[in-house]
């Protein structure tokens, strides 16, 4: 869906069956991906614990063992933030117990130990394997493009089993990579589950686990949404007081003008009250102005993808949308959502001298994710440019009190991106 | 009499300006901040200060500041705070900087032209102006705190206008009741209240107020 047109946009529900399963597909294939990668990093994890096991058996090692829970809890978080990224959230446990004994008693600490093992081995065997089907597909696929370009004897070395010397051969060749792609997009959901499973099963909190850490976060995200929520009723006071009722209190002031003049020189009441409806037209604008930065009714009316082409209809910057949302997230989700583009795209129109903006909202399991791109030449910060720098540190504020994500990305030269994830919700 | 303006928003002080012109008032300067007033005050030296309470930069309490400071450089200037809402510490701060010459309104009292020009004058003549929201919510306070049990309904009415700045006559034509009455209504007020029935009007006034505030805050 491009934006820059006013019609109402429907959420784009993928027509039948075959972009749905392509979708699935490919976050399949990005999860086996992601999850080879933990598995490389538990691999080292796993030889790093060897290591020190045996070092301590030769008595040196006992000053590296405190590192041991620490390194494989560091692994562990990062398989749980990923796995959390596209299912149900795994809640990690706080920082492991500081002595190595302790640590060893630790359920969780065991429990991460035991997938450290799994997956490091088992597991990276199994993503390797995975990781190759789709790439050998490819590559078989494309076989008959390519093997005349190989040196006559080392045909053999392409990792098909026959001897290839005409090109029947090498459409042999691609029939049996168009098997491997058909197995791949068959399998591939269900080998990414499989590679999860070990994680969820093992990394997930047991009914005792320590949960303080978590609670205080939850606490302090808490904290945070009541403080933006006293912002938002301050910023909503004082627009209040400064525009709509002032312009009120103008009109009584003009209407008693009006009152005055009317009997000592009709022409000059007839003026003022010009001036008067003036007034009172600016104070109904403001009004609008006011409540459509509490809820704008157009999330309401044509949900987040009507408000989000509305948002890019008036940016200055050219701005694409591409929103693809299966269903309806929880009202305060998409305001959030909402006004975190709307300034971000001020941000961009402002500051950024992009030429081209890029707004993309997914969902993935129970996370909206919402991703704003320009090609300007970037340097936005947190806390730093100068007008910037407020509205990107509201866009967080506004997030965190949501319990979700922030990343920016923005290098002097550009380009940026901003990328926020939000708990749905619903 | 010649008028100082201090209003940031420019439709309002445009506003204030016209209608004052137009009834024959010297509106000698009109200023959008609490220094160019300050300024304006020390170069023109106006009978009259009109000053909004919400001023750049802080939009918070500018006003009240500057025509406290007003005071302090020119003892005589009657100043007339307005105000978008009621803040009773604004009040107090004010009837400290002195209890005569003082007036805080409601800003929408200005669309009702004659009484706030009967207000302006008052001020102007070394009287005081206080808003009947202003007095009411003083009212309201000291009644929870007892202080004013004592007082008829009626002698509660009296307090009241006296308490906005209305001398006798103007509270006997607002109660359709004689001089006299009023009169008698008032001694009973300050022998109940323990106060001296022998100043003058704008100080009963004063009087009245700070012994409210006080109560307000015990």
């Amino acid at each position: 869906m491009v934006a820059g047109r006013p019609e109402p946009a429907i959420p784009r529900r993928t027509a039948g069956g075959f972009s749905e399963r392509a979708r699935a597909v490919l976050d399949a294939l990005e999860h086996l991906v992601g999850g080879l990668g933990t598995a490389l990093l538990a691999f080292v994890a796993m030889a790093w614990v060897t290591a020190v096991t045996l070092l301590c058996a030769a008595g040196i090692g006992l000053l590296l063992a405190p590192s041991v829970p620490h390194a494989v809890r560091a692994v562990a978080a990062r398989e749980r933030a990923r796995l959390s990224r596209w299912g149900p959230e795994i809640i990690g446990p706080g920082p492991p117990p500081a002595r190595a004994r302790d640590a060893l008693a630790d359920t969780a600490v065991r429990r991460e130990l035991c997938w450290v093992f799994t997956h490091g081995t088992a597991g990276l065997a199994f993503s390797a394997f995975a990781i190759t089907l789709p790439i050998s597909a490819v590559q078989d696929i494309t076989y008959p493009l390519w093997w005349r370009l190989l040196p006559p004897p080392d045909t053999e070395l392409t990792g098909v089993s026959w001897t290839v010397t005409n090109t029947s051969d090498a459409l042999l060749v691609t029939l049996l990579g168009l098997a491997l792609a058909a197995v791949f997009v068959l399998l591939a959901p269900a080998m990414a589950r499989l590679q999860a499973w070990p994680g969820r099963h093992l990394l997930a909190a047991t009914a005792d686990t320590d949960l303080s850490l978590r609670i205080a976060q939850l606490s302090a995200t808490r904290a945070a949404a009541l403080d933006a929520h006293a912002t938002e009723l301050r910023r909503i006071e004082r627009s209040l007081h400064d525009g709509a009722q002032n312009r009120l209190v103008g009109v009584t002031v003009l209407l008693g003008a009006t009152h005055r003049a009317l009997t000592r020189d009709p022409a000059h009441a007839l003026a003022i009250l010009e001036r008067a409806q003036d007034a009172a037209e600016q104070a109904l604008a403001e009004l609008r102005t006011v409540v459509r930065s509490i809820l704008p009714p157009v999330l309401d009316d044509h949900g987040l993808p009507g408000a989000l082409a509305g948002l890019a209809a008036n940016c200055a910057v050219p701005c694409q949308i591409d929103i693809d949302l299966p269903g309806r997230c929880a009202a305060s989700v998409e305001a959030t959502a909402y006004f975190v583009t709307a300034e971000a795209l001020t941000n961009i129109s402002r500051h950024s001298r992009a030429r081209h903006a890029q707004v993309t909202v997914r969902r993935h399991g129970p996370h909206l994710h919402l991703q704003i791109q320009d090609d300007g030449t970037g340097g936005a910060e947190a806390g730093g440019k100068a007008g910037g720098g407020t509205g990107i540190a509201g866009i967080r504020s506004r997030i965190h009190a949501h319990d979700g994500h922030l990343t920016l990305t923005s290098p002097p030269g550009g380009p940026t991106t901003l990328k926020v994830q939000l708990p749905c919700g619903s | 009499m010649r008028i100082v303006i201090a209003e940031d928003d420019p439709l309002l002080r445009e506003g204030l300006a016209l209608l004052l012109r137009a009834e024959s008032l010297d509106v000698v300067a009109t200023t959008d901040n609490a220094d160019a007033f300050l300024a304006a005050v020390d170069q023109h030296r106006p009978d009259t200060a009109i000053v909004d309470v919400r001023m750049p930069p802080t939009h918070t309490d500018e006003g009240i500041k500057a025509a406290v400071e007003a005071r302090r450089r020119h003892p005589d200037l009657a100043v007339l705070v307005l105000s978008a809402y009621v803040e009773q510490a604004f009040a107090t701060v004010l009837l400290h900087a002195g209890g005569h010459r003082i007036g805080y309104l409601l800003k929408e009292r200005v669309g009702r032209v004659e009484q706030f020009l009967d207000a302006l004058h008052r001020v102007a003549g070394g009287g005081t102006a206080i808003d009947p929201v202003v007095v009411a919510e003083l009212l309201k306070r000291s009644h929870a705190g007892n202080t004013l049990h004592a007082l008829t309904p009626r002698e509660l009415e009296v307090l009241a206008l006296m308490a906005e700045g209305l001398g006798n006559t103007a509270i006997a034509q607002q109660l359709v009741v004689t001089h006299g009455a009023v009169h008698k209504h008032i001694r009973n007020i300050f022998a109940k209240l323990d106060l001296d029935p022998a100043s003058t009007a704008d100080r009963r006034v004063t009087a009245v107020l700070h012994y409210l505030n006080a109560n307000c805050k015990s």
